[in-house]
């Protein structure tokens, strides 16, 4: 077995995503690393794709300032999932709050939007299993272009 | 609710010998499994060898990458990574998400190079956490950056400004 060497740090991120009801879609997120662990949940009204409540919560952190960020994470409360979106979180929740943080929310907001994509496929596919998932994906962009853009799909 | 969606993402850096890092970045969810593996070199923590697999592409989204592999290959870890890597990897002819797991890759080297100055500056500093919440069982920070060290790090202009405990320093 060839020999290797043990890991200097790792670091771990997953979303998880659910649907409730017809309208609200609801992600949450776990990041741990060496120096950091935080976690959060977001709802998000789906018609309207905006983003309804927030809960971040920082657990592990690295310096006695790092809770002052958990101020402005609930900011982003009704901003609107669209093309802009990432570039927002980064700057208004990463930059005035945490970058860690703000890149675990980026995170599962896509996770949210490619969710939609993977739920109307499985829906889909239990109809026609030999479904040309091009088409599929070309009509799902039609139907929501604002997602398209989101996701940089092209 | 039962989840019907999840991603899974883990990246892990060792440093194969000194001066020489190896980065491997796994993304998993249900429409996309993708493994990256950057070997870095010091001093200039410059991309020697990369491998990009993608295990699942539910919609084919992502072109063949070998071309974009080799002229990945000498792009540095530092300022102005992320045009360099999106403009080689990303836009129409290439694969956005692939490109951010790239960056997402690059940057965890630097997250990696960082631990053991943070592992020191922790140690000097024997603060609490302003603002802890007294009803966590287990408390995660016995041990934070304190104050004198804040300034001196929020003095180096990369992080100046970069986030709340850097910000209003002054």
């Amino acid at each position: 077995m060839k020999k290797s060497s043990m890991p200097q740090y790792s670091r771990v991120k997953t979303c998880g995503v659910q649907k409730q009801g017809s309208d609200y879609r609801v992600v949450s997120g776990i990041l741990e690393d060496e120096l950091y662990a935080m976690e959060c949940e977001i709802c998000v009204h789906w018609p309207e794709l905006t983003i309804k409540t927030v809960n971040a919560e920082m657990k592990r952190f690295t310096t006695e300032r790092c809770l002052l960020a958990g101020k402005v994470f609930r900011d982003c409360e009704g901003w609107q999932i669209d093309s802009g979106l990432d570039g927002r979180i980064k700057k208004e929740l990463g930059r005035n709050g945490c970058r860690h943080m703000a890149i675990l929310i980026v995170d599962c907001l896509h996770s949210l939007v490619r969710a939609e994509l993977a739920r109307e496929l499985q829906a889909a596919l239990l109809v026609d299993a030999g479904l040309d998932r091009k088409e599929f994906l070309n009509n799902f962009l039609h139907r929501n272009p604002g997602l398209g853009n989101y996701l940089k799909i092209h | 609710m039962i989840l019907d969606f999840q991603l899974h993402n883990l990246t892990v850096v060792e440093e194969l010998e000194t001066g020489l890092w190896r980065v491997t970045l796994r993304a998993e969810d249900n429409l996309f499994a993708s493994t990256i593996i950057l070997d870095i070199k010091a001093p200039a923590l410059d991309i020697r060898a990369i491998s990009l697999e993608i295990a699942r592409d539910v919609f084919g989204m992502v072109p063949d990458l070998t071309e974009a592999e080799k002229k990945l290959v000498g792009v540095r870890v530092g300022p102005g990574m992320t045009k360099i890597v999106r403009e080689i990897v990303g836009g129409s002819s290439g694969s956005d998400r692939v490109a951010e797991l790239l960056l997402e890759a690059m940057e965890m080297l630097v997250n990696a190079i960082t631990v053991p100055e943070l592992r020191k500056a922790t140690e000097l500093g024997p603060s609490q956490p302003h603002g802890e919440r007294n009803d966590t069982v287990t408390v995660l920070n016995d041990r934070v950056i304190g104050l004198e060290m804040i300034r001196r790090l929020a003095s180096n202009p990369r992080l100046k400004d970069s986030c709340a405990a850097f910000k209003g320093l002054d």
